[in-house]
């Protein structure tokens, strides 16, 4: 009649985004679905954040010939920063699909305390996260989709 | 009361497991932050007697179906880190709860609420813990979705002051309205919104103020294709003049803002340009409170509008931004003006810069006081903008490079000049600025095993303050999980030769992580989001933890 899921997989919490051009997009709409989902939690005064993204938009194109998978880069940054935001993904060329969580309930549904966290997604289930980074652990992130493609 | 809240989620809890045909879903996550100080010569520091602290968190959340609920446990024993806010000392307990449900039309949520209306110009409750702010609303909010385009909201509650609340009533009304689902076009949006916010708080025996104060603001976002512009304006009505609690004015004053954003952007070129005018435009559910340097109480969210940088150095000297009407024998101001201009660029892989894919990011921002003539009977007339002292002003750039598939670089350099009054304290305006630059060299390569370097080497000039500052960082990534790093940032050129040594690691696993420091900690405004606290010079361990499930 009933069950708890907790200790398991994790499930995405369902939160209102916002795009760049206000429109809410669900977190459980998004991401509850067989597609392999890379989520990374980032803001513009995050320099780590930054590095992240940018290094994962150079292998960019040649992880997605080897796998099907999509990247949504959700921003914290609040209402200070959030207009630098899309002047900065534009500069940026970044790829991604990108949302706003401006008042951070995404990030403390989440349970995240520290930025860049980066969660792997198959069927609104967390799979695998991280937290923080180096440059090199985007090829860790790498081996993990692989692994969770199969 | 809180017998009360573990009753209502024990029903809440009986019925998820019982009666529901949806499946739980249970979340949480647990943070704690301790330090350890002990005395240091050099510093001029002296440890107090509860020298170890701690803040500590445990989130609590259930969801079944439409229905979810949540605590939090917070604790500060025996007192709160270093610089929080005394009112958190010594105090522990379920600080906050909720109960909510939700369906296509509907939102209900009662108990800790965090929301803010548009911008958050005239409303915003929010939390952050490394800035000990947490000022949710308990009460009720209502959200109703009549159609897609359109949501209207309501709050009704009392602000949280620690483990209090404040002794007003908030109550605010908010609506949105997307035009452009009418438009059908990919191109063009247009939305509008406007809102309002009531401070219900009564009078005493020594205090005659307005019971009733009200904000109203509204807002008009366009984006053309490339292009947008979004406007915003507020108006707070008249209320008591306060300074350091006190009622210091017999009259009594209101408060304009605006706000004005516009932004170009396509692959490899974005623009924006923010504008920004507050005359006593700040504003409390407490009115004593207004000022308080630990950011308790706040309704109002205007943070300062520059670009918050990452590194020490770069730290050092920040804007903090400046609201405030104060009319005093020592100074007297209605406010800030300024403007910030960002540029982000990338070089076009064919050309020679784009070989070693270079990203330009260039700042600039420019903030000062409105002019403004007081007359003798404390009323003053006003510019818009008109020439007020400058508090403000910052270039600055950072180029990164990528050499090779092992070497990247960011140079980083910024040009300021910031009022001392902004940085150090006291009246602004009349004492002086500081001028500085500051240059840094972040290099990062990976060795023979892959593992990643990171060397950041900075320095800031200046004749003025504390004069210059040279900082050195190594960081190496032991494995993906596990880093380590040393750091020292030496003051230099003046009486006390200081050096601001740290080391310390962290370990990174999943959702867990473990971090420990120690070292020395340079007092002064540690900045999240354009909000500021202050810090005072310690020395120490710090050990942070913090784990979600």
């Amino acid at each position: 009649m009933f069950s708890v899921n907790s200790f398991g997989q994790k499930q995405i919490p369902s939160i209102d985004l916002l795009d760049f051009q206000g429109e809410k997009i669900n977190t459980t709409d998004l991401l509850n679905n067989e597609k392999l989902t890379i989520l990374s939690l980032w803001a513009t005064w995050c320099v780590p954040c930054i590095k992240e993204l940018d290094a994962i938009n150079e292998v960019y194109e040649f992880w997605k010939e080897d796998i099907d998978f999509e990247l949504i880069a959700v921003s914290v940054d609040d209402s200070r920063s959030h207009r630098r935001a899309q002047a900065l993904v534009n500069g940026k060329e970044w790829p991604y699909k990108i949302l706003l969580d401006v008042n951070q309930d995404f990030k403390r549904a989440l349970g995240t305390s520290f930025i860049p966290q980066t969660l792997i997604i198959k069927n609104g289930k967390i799979l695998y996260q991280h937290t923080g980074y180096q440059p090199g652990d985007e090829n860790y992130l790498f081996e993990k989709l692989t692994e969770y493609e199969n | 009361m809180k017998i009360k809240i573990f009753y209502y989620l024990a029903i809440f809890l009986i019925y998820c497991f019982s009666f529901s045909q949806n499946e739980t879903y249970i979340s949480g996550s647990l943070e704690s932050n301790s330090q350890l100080l002990q005395d240091d010569n050099g510093l001029n520091f002296f440890s107090p007697q509860d020298n170890l602290r701690s803040n500590n968190y445990f989130q609590l959340d259930f969801q079944n179906g439409n229905f979810s609920a949540g605590v939090q446990y917070e604790s500060y024993l025996p007192s709160a880190l270093l610089g929080y806010s005394e009112i958190y000392n010594n105090e522990s307990g379920i600080a906050q709860y909720y109960f909510k449900y939700e369906d296509q039309k509907n939102e209900i949520k009662v108990g800790s609420i965090y929301e803010q209306f548009g911008n958050g110009l005239i409303f915003r409750s929010w939390e952050d813990r490394q800035l000990g702010i947490n000022n949710s609303i308990k009460g009720i909010n209502y959200k109703f979705f009549p159609s897609s385009n359109l949501e209207i909201s309501a709050i009704h509650g009392k602000q949280r002051n620690g483990f209090e609340y404040s002794n007003s009533t908030i109550t605010g009304l908010n609506s949105d309205f997307d035009i452009s689902s009418i438009l059908e076009s990919e191109k063009i949006g247009l939305s509008f919104g406007v809102s309002y916010i009531n401070r219900f708080q009564e009078n005493t025996e020594v205090i005659n103020a307005p019971e009733n104060v009200n904000l109203i603001g509204s807002r008009l976002n366009l984006f053309l294709d490339k292009i947008y512009i979004n406007l915003e304006i507020a108006k707070k009505g008249k209320d008591v003049l306060v300074n350091e609690e006190q009622i210091v004015s017999a009259k009594e004053y209101d408060g304009t803002a605006m706000q004005i954003d516009f932004g170009y952007s396509r692959k490899g070129l974005g623009i924006n340009s923010s504008f920004r005018r507050l005359e006593n435009f700040n504003f409390y559910s407490d009115r004593l409170s207004e000022g308080n340097i630990y950011n308790q109480q706040t309704i109002s969210f205007t943070p300062a509008l520059t670009k918050q940088q990452d590194y020490m150095l770069t730290n050092i000297y920040v804007y903090n931004s400046q609201p405030r009407l104060v009319i005093n024998d020592i100074e007297k101001r209605v406010g800030e003006v300024g403007v910030q201009n960002d540029i982000f660029y990338t070089f076009n892989k064919e050309s020679f810069l784009g070989k070693y894919k270079t990203k330009l990011a260039v700042n600039f921002s420019y903030w000062s006081s409105i002019e403004a003539n007081f007359n003798s009977d404390e009323s003053y007339d006003v510019e818009f903008i008109g020439n007020g002292k400058r508090l403000y002003k910052d270039l600055n750039f950072e180029i990164k490079n990528r050499w090779n598939k092992k070497v990247s670089s960011t140079l980083t350099f910024v040009d300021l000049s910031i009022d001392k009054g902004v940085t150090l304290g006291g009246p602004l305006g009349v004492q002086g600025n500081i001028d500085a630059r500051i240059g840094v060299f972040e290099l990062n390569f990976l060795d023979k095993n892959n593992r990643n370097n990171r060397i950041v080497a900075q320095h800031l000039w200046t004749n003025d303050d504390k004069k210059e500052w040279a900082g050195l960082v190594y960081e190496y990534a032991v494995s993906n999980k596990l880093n380590v790093f040393v750091s020292d940032i030496w003051n230099y050129g003046n009486e006390n030769d200081l050096h601001y040594y740290n080391i310390g690691g962290s370990y990174s696993n999943g959702p867990s992580r473990i971090s420990l420091n120690y070292g020395r900690q340079r007092g002064g405004l540690i900045c999240v989001g354009g909000v500021c606290r202050f810090v005072p010079e310690s020395n120490g361990f710090n050990l942070n933890l913090s784990y979600s499930f």
